[in-house]
């Protein structure tokens, strides 16, 4: 026994939520990244490795940073994805060279060909205890008894049958990074440097004749968290500065909750959604500067900072019922809005209709005398009303009853919208009273 | 002992300095480059001239930079009106009256600007404020004061102090017609400091910024203006037959001045009706005569707007608005009962 080996329970939950934050973190090599199993991840470095200064470079890049973060890991690059797990499970770790793949695996046991433990062990009962031993094994009769999966993974590890990687992530439209030798943890720095990420991004948009609706700042801490910043835009924007602006407001409202730590050594501005931009062209004659475009970066600026429901516009609907009348949205309203009701309504209405304590109408069917509302006791002085307004029964269950409504003042002025709901002497229910606005 | 003349000279000049900063005189004001003409001749200017014609300040403020209620008496009291630019502030007593404070301020905004709104009205507050009070509901704002949804855009922020962040960016975006900022309570983020920028931009940006308070304590605030706002009882609809008993009329608003530059306490009534403010005194000495009563007695009623019959015409096109004289065809009176 080891006295010091400290026993933990088994959390797959916790494990999977490492490795998909391991795999954000690999979206600094490049953005196809897949998830393998329960420990492993798929890198789709064709055209990145490059940027770090060739293979063997990146590779021993990716280990050491690992290592830093405290993680043992074993990685391998090669042609196809097959050769590349089998490489880093069993083969030490190494560069593959294109067609070295079949020299690879021929010496390694039949599991580095991601076969099922039962597949595995009934190839071995029958003599074929290595890979290069199925290589040369005719295949009509290895794919009968033990099923095509065997061939295919053979195949799929040598290249012969393409086998695609499909990413966690949707891969960015365009995106453009920096990184730092020197660690950042200032949230003013990252405000500064938005513009400059986004000055890189202008020229790509203006060749692509886009405008960026949907972008994403990726922060990418030394200790391997990324934190992900993202705003929306309402019209397709290009200049750096508005950008700019947009972030700044969003890394107000988020600051409190990024954990900076060590720093940040790679900052990323990636365009996941673009549309086309069209250039509008000023009115010689106009006599004042069209303030539309302010409008719309104001909105978008106060939805970055305080959530999108933030700007609302008034949608009417075409409906009887005051509450379902005019609805707020965050969308402008489209087409032909629905005529308004030509009767007086309220200035204010309650989200929801607030129960009223009424001791009992003068007349069964008229207004009340005296009512109770939020605990206060109103003398009604005027009133105005009935006017009925029917349950849509095209759209609820039918459970609603037709209401009553009255303009009703107090005697202190005040003029509130009341509604009585059912009717008195009515066999199956008492009725209700509710206040449901209040007129000016 | 004789003070030399120049030095006499120079006391009288800043003398008269100091009086023109506190608005005790009156001094002919050139107009400003960029304010267009008709703007000063729509706020009844004493001197209606063409063009570049010199204004008059008053109480510190140009006088077209002022709107006049409609009550003469009130109207001097304020120093000539309600200043169109600039941050006012409107109180009620509680929570329940902020429906007479919104319609007060949406019937100030339509009487500011009601011509010429081109930009939408802004309209802020905290979530929880319109949880309490009730949200703005846009039917009745379109009937009542004629300002449709297509020029309304509302902005609900979690805190006070998001609310006026909100409000300052409006201003500075310069992008909206009138900016409403409504916050319950005493917060302590709305100080001297808040509302000194709030009016700052505001004067910048050439904007009324309302500040609704419902349920506030009268704090130091930098606004020069501030009014109290309650409902008054209304009186009954006006038919062609006479009023309608037992009808509920147009809005009511009582007001009293809680400061103001001239410091002259006073109080009125004013009724909201056709697009315009009509004085009134209170239902108490109400004699039954349609026609309001004169307020000093020396001045005839203010005439009624026109009546157009164009009923039901309002909204029939989207987004098309109507000049304000329409909307009395389908305002309170003749829908009655």
């Amino acid at each position: 026994m080891q006295p010091l080996i400290e026993i933990l329970e088994e959390d797959p939950a916790a494990d999977r939520a490492m490795l998909e934050a391991i795999a954000d973190w690999c979206d600094r090599y490049t953005p196809l990244v897949a998830l393998d199993g329960d420990d492993g991840l798929f890198l789709d470095i064709t055209g990145c490795a490059h940027l770090f200064g060739g293979e063997q470079a990146m590779l021993d890049d990716v280990l050491a940073r690992f290592g830093q973060q405290g993680f043992d890991a074993r990685g391998a690059v090669a042609s196809t994805p097959g050769a590349a797990w089998a490489a880093a499970r069993h083969a030490n770790g190494r560069i593959v060279e294109p067609g070295g793949e079949a020299e690879l695996i021929a010496p390694l046991p039949l599991v580095a060909l991601r076969l099922e433990a039962g597949v595995a062990s009934g190839l071995e009962s029958v003599g074929l205890r290595v890979a290069g031993a199925l290589m040369s094994a005719p295949r009509a009769p290895l794919a009968r008894r033990f099923g095509r999966t065997v061939t295919l993974r053979l195949d799929q590890a040598l290249g012969l049958v393409p086998e695609p990687v499909s990413p966690r992530l949707c891969p960015p439209l365009l995106s453009v990074e920096r990184r730092f030798f020197d660690p950042i943890s200032l949230i003013s720095d990252i405000e500064e440097l938005t513009p400059a990420l986004a000055r890189q991004l202008q020229g790509d948009l203006e060749r692509r004749g886009e405008g960026a609706r949907h972008l994403e700042l990726q922060l990418f801490r030394v200790d391997g968290e990324v934190s992900r910043i993202a705003v929306l835009s309402s019209q397709p924007l290009r200049d750096p500065r508005l950008l700019g602006r947009l972030f700044r407001e969003k890394l107000a409202a988020v600051s409190t909750s990024i954990d900076p730590g060590y720093g940040f050594d790679l900052v990323r501005l990636a365009v996941l959604a673009a549309s086309p931009f069209d250039a509008t062209q000023a009115r010689l004659d106009a006599t004042e500067p069209d303030k539309s475009g302010d409008m719309t970066l104001f909105a978008d600026r106060v939805r970055a900072r305080l959530g999108v429901h933030a700007i609302a516009r008034v949608r009417p609907v075409a409906s009887h019922l005051p509450e379902r009348a005019a609805t707020l949205c965050a969308a402008p309203a489209i087409g032909v809005a629905p005529s308004m009701p030509d009767r007086e309504r309220p200035l204010r209405l309650l989200e929801q209709a607030e129960a009223v304590d009424v001791a009992a109408a003068e007349i069964p069917d008229g207004p009340p005398g005296r009512f109770r509302w939020r605990n206060v006791s109103y003398q009604v002085v005027g009133a105005e009303g009935p006017e009925r307004i029917e349950p849509e029964w095209w759209r609820a269950a039918g459970a609603e009853r037709p209401r009553d409504y009255f303009r009703v003042e107090d005697d202190a002025g005040r003029r509130f919208w009341l509604y009585r709901e059912g009717r008195y002497g009515a066999p199956d229910a008492a009725p209700r009273w509710y206040m449901q606005g209040m007129f000016a | 002992m004789a003070q030399p003349a120049t030095a006499r000279e120079q006391l009288f000049a800043l003398r008269r300095q100091i009086a023109r900063i506190e608005g005790r005189i009156e001094i002919p004001l050139e107009a400003p480059p960029g304010r267009p003409a008709q703007a000063c001749a729509a706020a009844g200017l004493e001197d209606r001239q063409e063009v570049g014609a010199t204004l008059l300040r008053r109480g510190g403020v140009a006088a077209s930079d002022l709107a006049p209620l409609g009550a003469p008496a009130f109207d001097r009291a304020l120093g000539g009106g309600v200043p169109r630019l600039g941050l006012t502030e409107i109180h009620a007593a509680a929570m329940r009256d902020a429906a007479a404070t919104s319609g007060f301020a949406l019937a100030l905004v339509m009487l500011m600007l009601g011509d010429r709104l081109a930009n939408p009205v802004l309209w802020i507050a905290t979530g929880d404020f319109w949880r309490e009070t009730g949200r703005p509901h846009a039917p009745g704002v379109a009937g009542r004061y004629g300002l449709v949804p297509e020029n309304l855009l509302f902005a609900a922020a979690p805190r006070p102090v998001d609310a006026l962040w909100v409000a300052e960016e409006a201003a500075a975006a310069g992008a909206f017609a009138a900016i409403l900022v409504e916050i319950g309570g005493n917060p302590r983020d709305l100080d001297l400091t808040a509302t000194r920028r709030l009016h700052r931009r505001a004067l910048l940006a050439g904007q009324p910024i309302l500040l609704l308070r419902a349920a506030a304590q009268p704090t130091p605030t930098a606004a020069p203006l501030r009014l109290a706002v309650s409902s008054a009882p209304s009186t009954p609809r006006r038919t062609l037959s006479g009023p309608l008993a037992g009808s509920i009329g147009p809005p009511a608003f009582h007001l009293a001045i809680g400061k103001s530059r001239t410091a002259i306490p006073a109080t009125v009534t004013l009724e909201w009706s056709h697009g315009a403010f009509q004085e009134r005194p209170p239902r108490a000495a109400f004699s039954g005569a349609v026609a309001p009563l004169p307020a000093d007695g020396t001045d005839d009623a203010p005439a009624f707007r026109q009546i157009v019959a164009f009923a039901g015409a309002r909204h029939a096109a989207a987004g098309v608005q109507p000049p304000r004289e329409q909307y009395a065809a389908g305002d309170g009176a003749r829908r009655a009962g």
